[in-house]
């Protein structure tokens, strides 16, 4: 797994690629709480995630809660195949607010 | 006669490979041991299992066996008039024989049987199977902790067993029958030796070892034997040989203990 | 190394003591598919699946799994090995002084050092893909036997393994259940990328959810196939299982005589 944290004004993208699997969770985890911790928004991009296991949705998991306990926007953006399927399989895609542009989440957080 | 014969020598092959598996499980579990991760808390629930759970019959045979010892001393004894000594004639037997072999036996009764069926059902039912398969050593996630358990539980049950047993000797001889109490305690002070402990408490560190040993071993290796096949009674058969076994093993090793060591 | 096979066996023979159980088993198992092993009971096919776990070894022959031969390997290498692996168990073997979560739980705790609320949200994960979510906290001994299944299957695949095996998944289950968990496995390989290995004897679940079958009769591997090769083949082993008609024997006569009042030894 590969992870990149951007920082805009009032929100932060994660972009995360390659395999998210056991070994890598902790540290998306890490950076998940992380920048909610700092009380802003976040947006993770998925479209370069080639495997997701269901340690990595967990992280995924506890950071929508925690965000929805701070009153955070959380979103995921443009979803890959693969990591829609476990989505699916988990339930967890109606769940999620899902995005398909960085402008459609910036609008999103001004409404 | 051929036949009578044959079954002789599969018997005998049996119980030399079972001998055989008891210790080489013994010789796997210490070194297992030694590699991390240590795993405190299920030994500690172990201990609980093994010992706290034994307290109250631990606490009532010894109450009687002193009782018991103090009545029958005390006939004896009278006969030649030396009362005096029933203090130290008590001890003695309590400390060097009684409390580690009847600590034992009890031992075996209670959790020896529970122990050995608790594991010879989780090998019928693919559980151990199941640890195996998930990468979890078997014998070192089911059979160490309680191993360590009964080495540990087995010499701290023994004490108090041999605290209730005197306290017992003491009802019976001094508040009863009217020994006096200086010449019962100060009888057993005089007598009692550091050797006398050492005897008792090296004895209950080897039977503790050995009966959850043998218990283990039977539950564990269970699918191995001739039982293995036969579900619930081969659970059930299996137990009774590992009570029977491990009581008849502490005998035997009371009495070679006690020869090597006096 | 990544082959495009999961799993190989190579001339597998295997014996409980003087009795042979398997002999000359070859089955390659892909990457990704849904092999069934098919078989009536006495075929063989629990002690092949006993091999491929390596809880039984075999008399001769090699088993490849992911590379690694486990009939030849160290015991390291081989429990490194069973961690990609998941098993659910016929009676689902779970342990039964501990609830249904901390069952799952177990490889996780064992395994890897992830975070409390991570251990607790994958659990509940797993346990929502098996439909169990509302008896988390209940103990082995309350659950039927279709629930133990379930349970079973969810803690094998807690570490979302590579290689799932699977044994009598519908055996004694209500048909819904059983429909239910065919389709689960079938998503598993789908969207998780399993490879699964399912052992049975119930036809119809079988066609529902094989990629390949390969069924063995009296310890010989009959065929391998798919679904469609297996409905036509025309060997009778083959068509005898499928259409359950029962099994023939056409013993000589004298010999049946012989087997019939002959002393005992």
């Amino acid at each position: 797994m590969k992870s990149n944290l951007r920082y805009e004004i009032n929100y932060d993208v994660l972009d995360l690629s390659g395999e998210i699997d056991l070994h890598h969770s902790p540290e998306l985890r890490k950076k998940i709480l992380g920048s909610l911790k700092n009380k802003k928004s976040l947006l993770i991009n998925m479209q370069e995630v080639s495997y997701i296991d269901s340690s990595g949705i967990a992280s995924l998991v506890e950071g929508f809660q925690t965000a929805k306990e701070n009153k955070l926007s959380y979103g995921l953006l443009r979803i890959s195949e693969p990591a829609m399927q476990v989505l699916t399989l988990t339930r967890l895609d109606k769940v999620f607010s899902l995005y398909d542009s960085i402008d459609q989440f910036q609008s999103q957080l001004q409404a | 006669m051929i036949k009578a014969i044959s079954n002789l020598g599969s018997y005998a092959i049996e119980t030399i490979e079972q001998i055989g598996r008891t210790f080489n499980l013994l010789l796997i579990i210490a070194w297992k041991m030694c590699l991390p991760p240590y795993q405190i808390f299920p030994i500690i629930k172990q201990i609980y299992f093994i010992g706290a759970r034994s307290l109250t019959v631990i606490i009532i045979s010894g109450a009687t066996i002193g009782m018991v010892l103090g009545l029958q001393f005390y006939n004896t004894l009278e006969r030649f008039g030396s009362v005096g000594v029933l203090g130290s004639a008590v001890a003695l037997s309590i400390i060097r024989e009684l409390g580690p072999v009847m600590t034992a036996l009890m031992v075996v009764g209670r959790a020896g049987s529970a122990i050995c069926a608790e594991l010879g059902i989780m090998r019928i039912t693919e559980q151990v199977d199941a640890l195996e398969c998930m990468a979890i050593p078997p014998d070192k996630y089911l059979v160490a902790p309680k191993l360590i358990a009964g080495i540990v539980s087995v010499p701290l049950l023994n004490f108090v067993f041999n605290v209730v047993a005197i306290g017992g000797g003491y009802f019976v001889g001094v508040i009863m029958l009217g020994v006096g109490e200086g010449s019962y305690v100060n009888g057993m002070i005089d007598s009692v030796v550091w050797g006398d402990v050492r005897l008792g408490m090296v004895k209950s560190i080897i039977f503790g070892m050995l009966i959850t040993l043998i218990c283990c071993a039977k539950g564990f290796y269970l699918h191995l034997s001739q039982y293995g096949s036969q579900g619930a009674e081969g659970v059930s058969r299996a137990t009774t040989d590992a009570v029977v076994i491990s009581s008849v093993s502490v005998l035997f090793f009371d009495f070679l203990i006690g020869a090597l060591m006096s | 190394m990544e082959t495009a096979n999961a799993i190989e066996i190579r001339d597998l023979d295997v014996d409980y003591g003087s009795r042979r159980i398997l002999s000359d088993i070859n089955i390659d198992i892909r990457q990704g598919e849904i092999m069934v092993i098919m078989g009536g009971s006495g075929s063989g096919k629990s002690t092949l699946l006993r091999c491929i776990l390596g809880l039984k070894k075999p008399s001769a022959g090699h088993i490849y799994m992911l590379g690694t031969d486990i009939c030849h390997t160290s015991n390291k290498k081989l429990y490194g090995l069973r961690e990609q692996i998941g098993v659910a168990f016929q009676g689902g073997a779970l342990f039964t002084s501990m609830t249904v979560a901390e069952n799952i739980q177990l490889p996780l705790r064992e395994h890897t050092n992830l975070d409390e609320n991570t251990i607790q949200i994958m659990t509940r994960i797993k346990l929502d893909m098996v439909n169990m979510l509302p008896y988390e906290n209940l103990m082995p001994s309350e659950l039927s036997g279709g629930m133990k299944k379930r349970a079973a299957l969810a803690r094998a695949i807690i570490m979302d393994p590579k290689l799932l095996f699977f044994d009598e998944p519908s055996a004694g289950l209500d048909p819904i259940t059983s429909a239910e968990l065919d389709e689960l496995i079938v998503m598993l390989k789908e969207s998780m990328k399993m490879t699964i290995v399912v052992v049975t004897h119930e036809l119809e679940s079988v066609f529902a959810i094989a990629d390949r079958i390969a069924i063995l009769g009296e310890g010989q591997l009959v065929q391998v196939g798919t679904p469609e090769e297996i409905k036509s083949s025309t060997d009778e082993r083959v068509t005898g299982l499928l259409n359950r008609t029962p099994r023939k024997n056409n013993v000589d006569k004298d010999v049946h005589i012989e087997r019939l009042t002959r002393d005992k030894e």
